[in-house]
């Protein structure tokens, strides 16, 4: 495996939530403790605050991506250079202006998922 | 191997004798599960999830709890169990490792404080930088340590839609494999296959699976990438949730389907009108205050539906309960009403008033469990339980949620959010629209393109002309202006068209063209337009303007059609009552085709007849009656700007106008009428029946059959006319006996007998053929007595009811055309009939004078000329008695060969006349004067007089412009005498009456000079220019635009005005 996976979400239910830039799929208490694989930038780990801002639990269908960069559906999905882990196929709701700032600055571009 | 020991573990308890405790338990706890109960299962899953889980996880739990005993202790056997696979995988002494607990947990521990040294080592970096306080530095690092990801997002960002067509599958792509799973698990199939590949690499043995794809609308089914059926069979081993049987190809061409996702819209928001899903409040609209979407909650705003007084008795009786819920089950759900602090004081229901911490400690009132505010009922429900999706909520909604005491939209977020929720593709090319979000706010342009995403505008200000801007349908709104014309294409008023008289934010007002009522319609549903409908007009069997029948005793006229429901009209004449009624609440569609009502002066009217309005709330209105029903007119005022110009009066409020309905004169002028009028009816009646044709030459000299026998060759239904008459019975059991007739149908005829209380039901036959023959000698002559019993007034009504009237009708208007025109008929009956009177006269002496010598001898014309309003129409003879001079001969033989020139319709009608009159010869150019061979332009016109009194058209001054008409320009279709008809245009009209013409429809051919009596208007079509050649406008010209019955639309050309005249006034020009 080239990269390091994303944490594997450790429930099924509610509490999951999934990246609004990535889409990247865990639960509320993955993300405040260690944030977001793809996304490190927005520092949720370090604030809680951040993951309710850049997360969101309405994300429909969820796709394990083992091998990003070989599948066919991860690129289709636009998350093949993504590292593997559990993504959401579709995501609703987009970044707040300031975190979308925050990818702007880190010369990440912003392509709402939605 | 390792990893077909886990596998096997659950599926075959007797192979795993020899392996590790830890593998055991495992399998302990598999059975277990098995056995255990749903929830348990539940939290068993997770449990061993965790086992397997990543690594990671873990060792957050180890560091934060490392004082947790139990959770420790699970997590180190779950470290050995993966140490266990790792140590299988890298040496062979799996047993010796395995064979003590303790060994195993050093090993245990080992593994994790190895491994989260270098995580630790891994993750550190993060809170490193925040440490670092400088930017730049950060920046830097970031830059470091993700650059590579960095351009490589930035790159897969950048695919468009194009691009993602390039990724579309190809043979070279993995394939996707559909696989079964236990319904609801999918997600977590999928996140186990995730988990077991990590495993299984870690092991060395990756899966040679890509992805695994979980759909949340496909129930039961998981999607596997791989590129073999066997690697996919390899990954789905032992897994308990999914079916190792089917493994099924999904073709390439449907691959994109499968991840095409619909986008969930869950998008609620504050302020987002959504509907309520369930419970008592189910389908109603509700506004969302606050939302949780963490806990998947939110609390909206609804209009309560609570029956206070059933509360207040709950309350108050304490906590009596049981039975209650079976009791609120078969209740009706209460209506939605606002709470009033008043009511709760009556009702003695004790109201806390306290804060609300979750609202910004705003004050709220509680009672009975329930939480309001304003008299709104503030609700927590789940996310789940609201609907967001496609609720548009209608304008009468959000009035009705707009609390009456709330001023001028304090609720105004309502419409624009009511605006968002809008459908796509509003816009369509051309539309004007004004930008509301964004920077560009406020920017007017014309939408050039629509796409899926976008819409693009070109702006209207000069300095960005020539540039398109890009926009998103949220940020644009429609914009109108006052006056513009719109049709509207969605919501109730769907299809209706009118004129813009208010424009507000999101939403207009709108002058509906049908019904000339304000509609308030969204923008979003409207388009620019110029055309011109009556919106729908059909809602099942009923139809705009139908008379229908709402319960037993209440009428009602359909003034609109709405989508599924329609305005009507009630028939209470002391006040506009107008009520929306549903399809299903529309008992019945009635006929009233026959019925007929009285006016002031016990005059009947029947439809169609032009009433004015003399009292009661709608005095001075006029128009023509629309429908009867028991006494209540239903009138059509067009000047009337409410409910499609409906009105609903009372007969007794009402004077009959126009012709001889006008009983201020209630002598022998009735008589006369009645008279002539009967005389021709039996000829009408013929058209009717047929059959019945022998029957004038047993009539014998047919004109004085007058009402009597036009009454019995009506059909099959009620014959008012001789209702009110009196007539001795001839033979039968009552034979002698007279009486006043009550009802008559054209078989039987109820008489009330004056010389018994009783009344009888005769034949017809039976009655004696002179009714009221006791009274005067003549049989004509009774019909000037007729009116004193009321039959008078009654008999002219014959004709306007006859089907004959159009036909006669129909060749003045257009020798072409169907017999339609309805309009036309009361009057012109009036106007075209009484010239025969005037041509008559000369005939009276030689063939009339035996049959009724004192109608026609006495109470003639002369008695008619000093009629006040009815002097009109004895003018109007003139120029059909005129017209009869000026052509003897040519119409003449016209008027003898009626079927050659208008076909047998015409021609039945024409020759019971002939053989039911004696003078039959001379008095056909009476009746050719309303042939369309004849110079029909001039009975037509008085016609028009008596049609619509409103009108300014033609009076009595008309007459000699009626002679005159002639204008230049104007294509006319000349009749000469022995000669075929022609198209011409008028050169010139000369002074004495002649006009010049040149032949052909625009004038190219011979000159030719013809009287007026020779000319013939030709009726102008839609579109036509059009000179109008009498009335005030005379010489104006314009273009008609439309037809309505027998009146035109013209466009007024220099005024611009739109004008409603009457189609006789219009002549067609001739094209240049």
């Amino acid at each position: 495996m080239g990269r390091d996976p994303a944490q594997i979400p450790t429930s099924f239910g509610k509490e999951l939530r999934a990246c609004l830039r990535c889409s990247l799929v865990k639960t509320y208490n993955q993300f405040t403790d260690s944030g977001c694989e793809n996304c490190p930038f927005f520092n949720m780990d370090q604030d809680s605050d951040r993951v309710l801002d850049c997360t969101t639990p309405n994300f429909s269908g969820v796709i394990a991506s083992m091998d990003p960069t070989g599948s066919w559906a991860a690129r289709w999905q636009r998350i093949g250079k993504f590292v593997p882990g559990c993504y959401a196929l579709s995501v609703t709701g987009v970044l707040p202006e300031e975190m979308a700032a925050i990818c702007e600055y880190n010369n990440v571009r912003y392509v709402p998922r939605s | 191997m390792g990893y077909k020991k886990y596998s096997d573990d659950e599926e075959e308890n007797d192979d795993v004798e020899e392996e590790a405790e830890d593998v055991d338990d495992e399998e302990e706890e598999v059975e277990e599960e098995d056995e255990e109960e749903e929830e348990e299962r539940s939290r068993k899953r997770k449990y061993k999830g965790s086992q397997f889980i990543d690594d990671v996880a873990e060792e957050d739990d180890d560091e934060d709890e490392e004082e947790e005993a139990p959770r420790k202790r699970r997590h180190r056997r779950a470290s050995a169990f993966i140490d266990d696979e790792v140590a299988v995988a890298s040496d062979d002494e799996e047993e010796e490792i395995e064979g003590e607990d303790d060994f195993i947990q050093d090993e245990g521990v080992e593994m994790i404080e190895e491994e989260d040294r270098g995580r630790k080592h891994h993750r550190s970096m993060l809170p490193e930088d925040d440490q670092q306080e400088n930017v730049e530095d950060l920046e830097k690092f970031i830059q470091q340590r993700y650059g590579r990801h960095e351009y490589e997002e930035f790159e897969e960002a950048e695919t468009t839609d194009v691009e993602q067509q390039a990724l579309l599958p190809s043979v070279k792509d993995p394939k996707l494999w559909m696989v079964k799973c236990l319904p609801g698990h999918e997600r977590e199939a999928s996140i186990c296959l995730m988990q077991k590949f990590m495993d299984m690499d870690m092991q060395g043995k990756p899966l040679l699976i890509k992805s695994a794809i979980a759909l949340d609308h496909l129930k039961g089914y998981l999607y596997v990438e791989s590129e073999k059926e066997a690697y996919v069979r390899e990954a789905i081993r032992g897994m308990r949730m999914i079916s190792q049987r089917e493994v099924k190809l999904v073709p390439i061409k449907e691959m994109t389907d499968v991840l095409s996702v619909e986008k969930k819209s869950v998008d609620i928001d504050q302020d987002t009108w959504v509907r309520v899903k369930n419970g008592v409040y189910k389908g109603d609209l509700a506004k969302v205050v606050d939302v949780d979407h963490v806990r998947q909650r939110a609390t909206i705003k609804l209009i309560p539906r609570v029956d206070l007084q059933v509360l207040a008795l709950k309350m108050n009786e304490g906590l009596q309960k049981g039975g209650k819920d079976a009791d609120m089950k078969n209740k009706p759900r209460p209506a939605p009403r606002f709470i009033n602090k008043q009511e709760l004081q009556d009702l003695k229901i004790s109201v806390d008033t306290k804060r609300d911490p979750n609202h910004a400690g705003e004050y709220f009132e509680f009672f009975g469990g329930m939480q309001f505010k304003d008299g709104y009922l503030y609700k927590g429900v789940s996310l789940k339980s609201i609907d967001s999706n496609g609720v548009v909520p209608s304008f009468d909604e959000l009035q009705k949620f707009q609390k009456p005491t709330d001023e001028g939209g304090t609720d105004s977020m309502g419409l624009p959010t009511a605006l968002a929720s809008k459908r796509r593709g509003q816009f369509v090319k051309g539309d004007a629209v004004i930008v509301v979000q964004g920077d560009l706010k406020n920017l007017m342009g014309y939408v050039e393109k629509v796409d899926e995403d976008d819409v693009y505008v070109r702006p209207k200000d000069k300095e960005l002309k020539g540039s398109t801007l890009a926009f998103k349908d949220r940020q644009l709104c429609k914009f109108f202006k006052t006056g513009d014309h719109v049709k509207v294409v969605a919501g109730t008023h769907e299809g209706a068209t009118g004129m813009i008289v208010r424009v507000d934010l999101g939403s207009v007002v709108i002058l509906s063209d049908t019904t000339k009522e304000d509609l308030k319609v969204f923008t979003a549903n409207i388009v620019e337009s110029s055309e011109v409908t009556s919106g729908l007009n059909k809602l099942g069997d009923y139809e705009l303007h139908d008379l229908v029948l709402l319960d037993q005793s209440t009428v009602g006229v359909i003034v609109r059609v709405e989508k599924d429901s329609c305005q009507v009209l009630k028939g209470t004449p002391d006040r506009a009552e107008v009520l929306t009624v549903k399809l299903r609440d529309m008992r019945k569609k009635l006929f009233d085709r026959n019925t007929n009502a009285q006016d002031r002066d016990s005059n009947v009217i029947s439809l169609k007849d032009i009433v004015r309005v003399v009292e009661g709330p709608f005095k001075g209105r006029e128009g023509p009656v629309e429908h009867i029903n028991r006494g209540i007119l239903f009138i059509h005022d067009r000047h009337h700007l409410e409910n499609g110009g409906f009105l609903c009066v009372r007969g007794m409020w009402c004077v009959a106008l126009g012709g001889s309905r006008n009983r201020l004169d209630r002598g022998g002028r009735q008589a006369h009428n009645n008279n002539f009028n009967g005389g021709f009816q039996a000829p009408m009646n013929y058209l009717q029946s047929p059959r019945r044709s022998p029957h004038p030459f047993h009539q014998g000299p047919g004109g004085h059959g007058g009402s009597t026998f036009g009454g019995r060759q009506m059909g099959r239904r009620r014959d008012h006319g001789l209702v009110g008459t009196t007539a001795k019975i001839r033979t039968g059991p009552f034979k002698g006996y007279r009486g006043r007739v009550v009802d008559a149908t054209d078989h039987d005829v109820r008489i009330e007998l004056e010389s018994q209380m009783k009344v009888v039901t005769v034949r017809r036959d039976q009655l004696s053929d002179a009714v009221g023959s006791q009274y005067h000698n003549g049989g004509g002559a009774s019909y000037r007595e007729s009116p004193r019993y009321g039959a008078g007034s009654e008999t002219p009504l014959h004709p306007s009811r006859t089907p004959m009237h159009p036909a006669f009708m129909t060749p003045m208007r257009d020798p072409s055309a169907t017999p339609i025109h309805d309009g036309m008929r009361t009057p012109m009956r009036d106007r075209a009939w009484n010239p025969h009177t005037a041509m008559n006269t000369p005939l009276r002496d030689s063939s009339w004078d035996d049959a009724n010598p004192s109608t026609w001898g006495n109470s003639g014309t002369p008695q008619y000329q000093p009629g006040t309003p009815g002097g009109r129409q004895y003018e109007a003879p003139t120029p059909g008695g005129r017209g009869w001079a000026n052509t003897p001969t040519g119409s003449f033989s016209e008027a003898g060969t009626p079927s050659e020139s208008s076909g047998p319709s015409y021609g039945i009608p024409a020759s019971p006349y002939l053989i039911g009159t004696p003078g039959g010869p001379p008095m056909t150019p009476g009746v050719a004067s309303y042939l369309p061979s004849t110079p029909g332009g001039q009975p037509m016109t008085p016609g028009t007089g008596g049609l619509d009194p409103t009108s300014p058209a033609l009076g009595m001054g008309g007459l000699e412009i009626e002679n005159k008409w002639g204008l230049p320009e104007i294509v006319v279709t000349v009749r000469k005498a022995g000669e075929e008809a022609q198209v011409g245009v008028i050169q010139e009209a000369m002074p004495d009456g002649t006009c010049r013409i040149a032949l052909g429809s625009s004038g190219e051919g011979d000159m030719i000079i013809a009287t007026h009596a020779e000319l013939e208007l030709v009726v102008p079509k839609k579109t036509d220019r059009i000179k109008i050649v009498s009335g005030e406008l005379r010489r104006s010209t314009g273009k008609l635009i439309g037809i309505d019955g027998a009146d035109g639309i013209v466009k007024m050309d220099d005024t611009l005005d739109i004008k409603i005249l009457d189609m006789s006034s219009l002549g067609k020009m001739a094209a240049n």
